[in-house]
């Protein structure tokens, strides 16, 4: 269940079956996203692939020595420009590829439209969202809700992108949702519909064990996302915006021309796919690692080569050190960026009291190294909302709530109106009233047995200690104990047997923290095949931008 | 307790170890046992794992199924540990088959020949019509005769059965007159009528005819198409405008008809040239593919021969791997040269093609230079003649001294060699056991030692080569690849030494003296690792064989390959200092080749190239979200990706202009012309060339991804060699 693979099979498969010949890629934007981030420009390159164009784009010129692939989301406006497009074709042969399920009709209009039989194949290739990494998926979707129910318009495509992925791994699963979320039924309803009415598709070899379906709503954890992250691949997310895998730098300072954008992709870049997943701490070691061994291999810019042997070491070194020079380049910016914001925003004693707040019950000394920091002058007017935010969440009911005073600070902070709404708007929307789980305090006498021995083994690491609920709910579910009452089945058929193959999907989206819980449940139960799609970015986060600002930003619509 | 409460993952449980059957977990005593259980008692269980146990991993998982069932809540775990191994784990990944897919092209097939139809129906007919129309001589009869022969084609619509236009609505009256579609019969306006001329008809008409009456030729129509058609276009339009001014009572050159027949004839006529037109681009982008199809079928290859004449072998011929290399440079020029006219395609041209056009040529131009660069970087250099015969004599002697301590080995302690005996055939078996040392005195022992008892009879240097020749074979039926590298890292190494040579005869001849004892050192050392006993043997025998060579030399040469006989018998004829120089073999710096220090550049450098530019690439999805979609891609296009435009600028910086005529000076060609005395001097240009290549694709390369500051060193030492070339030929 590997997501980036599954999207570029479909790809590969599409340029290598319209055989030789030069190749133009016929896309919309959202399929444009989905190509380029599993596809570098090269590799595709090296398929006889030169062009990239838009369907909807109108500076095209007739090249009728090319080939057109088209991939395209099976949108009546995409429909309509292939339309277009078959009646004057500019290109010799159309190949043809829906990333979703299209209507007959809409298949019987374009073939009325192609008189110039240029059309040589149609078929649908169900990459329909986009493979961030190999477990996780997106739908680089915003704004998916109005209230607590769906956004009419968002509804299908979401629906839409999940069968998709679905249909990509060629899982045909049980579902189950969260039951204290209205969104998360309705998807499970919808999704359902799809799989009932396209059940030839849906055809699959039957495996032991059926493949889970669980949908989640981010409102059940809101903690979550308002946490800094010290992981290499949530940071940058968080701090500088991972946008389907490329971080914008040009905002850094003294930023040199060709690092105004980066590709961060795993798929190939071996220090980043080693580092991903790794803390912050451990990244800068390994970035003086790299700085050392390309010091060490990096020619000696005022030594003169005075001999052939001298100039062959070099030559010989030569390629792995061009090699090393551009990797090194651009992680020591990224990474150097990520300090400079780190030590400017303070976030080591902002991750500090984030983490004691949410994860220690303790509320006299979170109150003061709340307040405390909140004195602090360089604590940014961001991370001083976070903080009252995760305050008001965690201590929602408390007796002795400080939590008007904290408003008072926030405002005395000059902390501007918008934003300390958000503070009333963050309980509204992940509150105790709404959520479905435990998320903060433990009821049960295991749960709190469990939280004493986490207490008495000490914390490895402070800025770590916070487990997203979504490992929780995983780990329960994995080992069957799952309680039907929140987490019912859609449909009288439930699984005895434990789940092998899980796909998860958050209504609002998942953080980078989370994907990390899955990958690393991925790791540790090799057994399990715990699958691990997790879609970021329904409502809330994690896609577009800083997690906790487009999360703050939503809030503020509501 | 604690087990049960601690956080939820790290439960401990027991854990099983042991040859477990993933699915009974029953302990089975050896894999064999295991797969013989395995098969027997759970072949028919699962799809998953049926049968085959290539991927243990998938059977760990089923296992854990198994254990997680059975044992419920007690769960072996692991931890986080985990989490610092990072990366992406693909093993944890089920070979994964491509996703669902849909087909639809069967019912857009069947919607559309319902259409298409009847669309080549209507073509079909009013081609056939045109044809009845134009094959009568119009000029030499009235027009009445020309009405009711049209008339006879097609059966005319009523005149009062079409008070308006079709077309325009317009209505009919006397000064606006009714007009027949000579095609179809069917009523119009003059506005709405076109004039098809008579050329354009026959043309039309000519394909039918010869596709009816001369099946087979049928290319013809088409061959004189693209310029007529200009013309006759333009021809066809100007007759439309000229319709307006004069009244049209007698065609004589055009066929009237209504616009629809006129748009599906011109559709097909466009059809039919575009079948046959092929542009100038695609015809070079074919013969670029066919050429980097050759490279890609021939470099493999190359790569072989190259590697073997390194490691001293003489399976192929010098003179072979030299044309191969040759042929597979040509390709690369080749290449070059077709992507850059492809580049330039039209850009001279009065009317800038379309910048998509533009576009898709540098993008063709770009990978033509990714794939040269990749592969060029790849393409291992070839030993020189005398190189060549280093090689070979250094490998003679390395075994000879192996075949010596062998023999020690034999004669001193036969236990020893009894406990080499057994070694070997394990090590052997592991095919690339790390440590070339053991691995070649397990391999190859036997042999040599058959070798030995007569080569005691024999002279020393010709037991040698014999020695040589088999252990080669031997070396290369076992693909021992690790040695061909360090071959062939003592092959640049002798060709440092070599440099040093060239620079004075006269010390040359000095250094000979010395390098002699460096050798004895040399082999005094290497044994005293191995062997410390043989010590003394070992260095009267290489005295020996010193006093021996300037004798033995001329016998070699018959020993030798055919592709360096003439060469060594050359050698017996040429003046001392050339025996010098091959007596020189072991040189100092090239001590031990089978040390383990050195590593193999030159097979690590395709895969770092490769990786290279995989790595430094810009995209052009980036950006996607712009909306000055074109104007970023195609800015970001012009600077990295023409690194050849921006370096005709330069001091010489194109690796491809200036290797056109390095080429041709190519060594290989002149060895075979020009006077073998001159040897020396090719040697150390075709060394200086080589160089000169590598400098130039990496220059190539550091443009490529904008590193200026490299580009400047790189071209620095460029321009040294270039230099050092120069005053190399002034002095020949």
């Amino acid at each position: 269940m590997n997501v980036t693979l599954a999207v570029k099979q479909y790809i590969s498969k599409m340029i290598e079956s319209s055989g030789p010949g030069m190749k133009v890629l016929l896309m919309d934007k959202e399929t444009t996203s989905i190509v380029s981030v599993v596809y570098t420009q090269s590799e595709i390159l090296q398929k006889e692939v030169y062009l990239f164009e838009r369907i909807d784009s109108q500076n095209r010129d007739n090249m009728k020595h090319l080939k057109a692939i088209c991939f395209l989301r099976p949108t009546k406006e995409n429909v309509e420009h292939l339309i277009q497009e078959l009646r004057r074709p500019k290109y010799s042969v159309y190949f043809i590829y829906f990333s979703n399920v299209i209507s007959k009709s809409e298949i019987k209009v374009l073939a009325e439209a192609d008189e110039q039989e240029v059309v040589a194949e149609v078929q649908e290739f169900y990459g329909d969202f986009i493979a961030v990494n190999p477990h996780l998926f997106s739908l680089n979707l915003q704004g998916v809700s109005r209230g607590r129910s769906w956004e009419p318009s968002v509804l299908p495509r979401v629906t839409q992108g999940l069968t998709s992925v679905l249909l990509a791994l060629k899982k045909c699963p049980m579902i189950r949702y969260q039951l204290s979320s209205d969104m998360s039924k309705r998807l499970a309803e919808t999704v359902k519909q799809i799989i009932t009415k396209e059940y030839e598709l849906f055809d699959f070899r039957k495996t032991e064990v059926s493949p889970l379906l669980l949908i989640l709503d981010r409102s059940d954890d809101a903690i979550t996302p308002l946490l800094n992250q010290w992981t290499y691949q949530a940071m940058v997310h968080e701090l500088l915006g991972l946008n389907n895998n490329r971080i914008d730098l040009s905002r850094v300072p003294g930023i040199s021309k060709d690092l105004r954008e980066v590709v961060l992709s795993a798929e190939n870049d071996e220090f980043y796919a080693n580092n991903l997943y790794l803390n912050f701490g451990e990244i800068g070691t390994n970035i003086k690692n790299l700085m050392e061994d390309f010091q060490k291999k990096k020619p000696k810019d005022q030594q003169k080569l005075e001999s052939i042997s001298d100039m062959k070491a070099f030559v010989d070194n030569y390629p792995q050190f061009k090699k090393m020079s551009g990797t090194v380049s651009k992680h020591v910016t990224v990474v150097g960026e990520l300090s400079r914001l780190v030590s400017e925003r303070q976030l080591m004693e902002v991750s500090e009291v984030e983490q004691e707040l949410a994860c220690q019950s303790d509320h006299s000394n979170a109150q003061q190294s709340l307040r405390r920091l909140l004195q602090n002058p360089r604590l940014s007017e961001i991370d001083a909302v976070r903080l009252v935010m995760l305050y008001a969440l965690r201590y929602e009911k408390h007796s002795s709530s400080i939590l008007p005073s904290l408003m008072e600070e926030l405002n005395r902070k000059g902390v501007s109106e918008r934003h300390r709404k958000m503070v009333q708007a963050v309980v509204e929307y992940g509150g105790k009233r709404v959520r479905g789980s435990d998320l903060i305090a433990p009821s049960d006498a295991v749960a709190i047995t469990k939280q004493f021995f986490k207490g008495l083994k000490g914390v490895e690491n402070v800025y770590t200690q916070h487990q997203p609920l979504l490992h929780d709910t995983l780990d329960q579910l994995i080992k069957g104990r799952l309680k039907d009452s929140q987490f019912p089945y859609l449909g009288p058929s439930s699984l005895r047997d434990r789940p092998q193959d899980i796909i998860v999907f958050i209504i609002g989206g998942a953080t980078y923290e989370e994907a990390l819980t899955v990958y690393n449940l991925n790791r540790t139960m090799p057994g399990i095949c715990l699958v691990t799609d997790i879609l970021p970015n329904i409502f809330l986060c994690v896609q577009q931008n800083k997690e906790t600002r487009t999360c703050l930003e939503q809030l503020e619509g509501e | 307790m604690a087990s049960i409460y601690a956080p939820s993952l790290e439960d401990s449980a027991e854990v099983k170890e042991g040859f477990l059957c993933p699915l009974c977990l029953k302990d089975l005593q050896s894999f064999y046992q295991l797969q013989g259980h395995y098969e027997e008692e759970h072949s028919g269980d699962n799809r998953h794992v049926s049968g085959q146990l290539k991927s243990l991993v998938q059977k760990a998982k089923k296992a854990k199924d198994k254990l997680l069932k059975r044992d419920g809540d007690e769960r072996t775990d692991s931890g986080y540990e985990s989490f610092y191994y990072g990366g992406v784990d693909p093993y944890m990944w089920e070979p994964q088959e491509l996703g669902a897919t849909r087909s639809h092209l069967d019912s857009f097939k069947k919607q559309r020949a319902a259409r298409i139809d009847h669309y080549v129906i209507e073509v079909n007919k009013c081609i056939i019509r045109l044809e009845k129309l134009t094959s009568f001589d119009r000029t030499s009869m009235d027009a009445a005769q020309i009405r009711s022969l049209e008339k006879s084609v097609v059966s005319w619509v009523n005149d009062q059965d079409v008070p308006f236009c079709p077309d325009c609505g317009g209505k009919f009256n006397i000064r606006n007159r009714r007009h027949h579609c000579r095609l179809c019969g069917s009523i119009m306006c003059r506005k709405c009528t076109e004039f098809l001329p008579l050329t354009l008809a026959y043309k039309l008409t000519s394909g039918a005819r010869e596709a009816l009456w001369a099946p087979g030729q049928s290319g013809s129509p088409g061959s004189t198409g693209p310029v007529m058609q200009q013309t006759l276009r333009r021809g066809s339009i100007s007759s439309i405008s000229s319709v307006t001014s004069v009244l049209e009572e007698k065609d004589e050159d055009r066929v009237r008809c209504c616009h629809h027949c006129m748009d599906a004839l011109l559709r097909h006529q466009r059809k039919l040239e575009e079948k046959d037109h092929v542009p100038d681009i695609v015809k070079l982008y074919e013969r670029l593919r066919t050429c980097m199809e050759k490279v890609e079928a021939k470099a493999p290859e190359y790569t072989r021969m190259a590697e073997s004449l390194n490691a001293g072998e003489t399976t192929y011929s010098l003179e072979n791997a030299a044309g191969l290399r040759m042929e597979i440079q040509k390709y690369y020029e080749l290449i070059d040269v077709l992507s850059k006219k492809i580049l330039t395609l039209g850009v001279k041209d009065e009317v800038q093609p379309h910048p998509k056009a533009l576009q898709l040529q540098r993008m063709v131009r770009y990978t033509a230079t990714l794939f040269i660069q990749e592969k060029l970087l790849g393409l291992t250099s070839l030993p020189t003649k005398e190189k060549h015969e280093e090689l070979k004599e250094k490998r003679k002697e390395e075994l000879e001294k192996r075949a010596q301590q062998e023999r020690q080995a034999g004669l001193e302690a036969h236990k020893r060699r009894l406990e080499n005996e057994k070694n070997r055939p394990a090590l052997s078996a592991n095919g690339d056991v790390p440590g070339p040392r053991m691995t070649k005195a397990a391999g190859w022992l036997p042999q040599s030692d058959t070798l030995h008892t007569r080569s005691e009879l024999d002279d020393p240097l010709l037991q040698q080569i014999n020695n040589i020749e088999s252990f080669l074979r031997q070396a290369r039926s076992a693909n021992r690849t690790d040695e061909v590298a360090m071959l062939e890292e003592n092959l640049r190494q002798l060709q440092d030494e070599f440099d040093a040579q060239q620079t004075s005869r006269a010390i040359r001849l000095s250094q000979r003296l010395a390098e002699e004892t460096d050798l004895q050192q040399s082999q005094i050392e290497h044994l005293q690792q191995r062997e410390l006993e043989h010590r003394a043997h070992t260095k009267t025998s290489s005295d020996f064989r010193e006093r021996e060579t300037a004798q033995t030399r001329e016998e070699d040469g018959e020993s030798l390959s055919g592709s360096s006989g003439s060469f060594s018998r050359l050698l017996g004829n040429s003046p001392p200092s050339e025996r010098q120089r091959e007596k020189h073999t072991p040189t100092p710096p090239a001590r031990n080749p089978f040390n383990e220090e050195h590593f193999s550049p030159v097979e690590e450098k395709p895969t770092n190239s490769q990786t290279a530019n995989g790595k430094k690439e810009y995209n052009p999805f980036e950006d996607e979200n712009d909306e000055e979609e074109e104007a970023p891609e195609t800015g970001k296009a012009k600077s990295p990706r023409n690194p050849f435009e921006d370096e005709d600028y330069d001091d010489g910086g194109n690796p491809f202009k200036e290797e056109i005529p390095a080429a041709s000076t190519n060594p290989f060609d002149e060895d075979d012309d020009e006077d073998r005395t001159a040897v020396d001097d090719t040697i150390e240009e075709e060394l200086l060339l080589q160089q000169i290549d590598n400098i130039r694709a990496y220059i190539f390369d550091a443009k490529l991804s904008g590193r200026s500051d490299e580009v400047e060193l790189l071209s620095e030492n460029l321009k040294e060699l270039q230099r050092t070339l120069q005053e190399q030929k002034r002095k020949k």
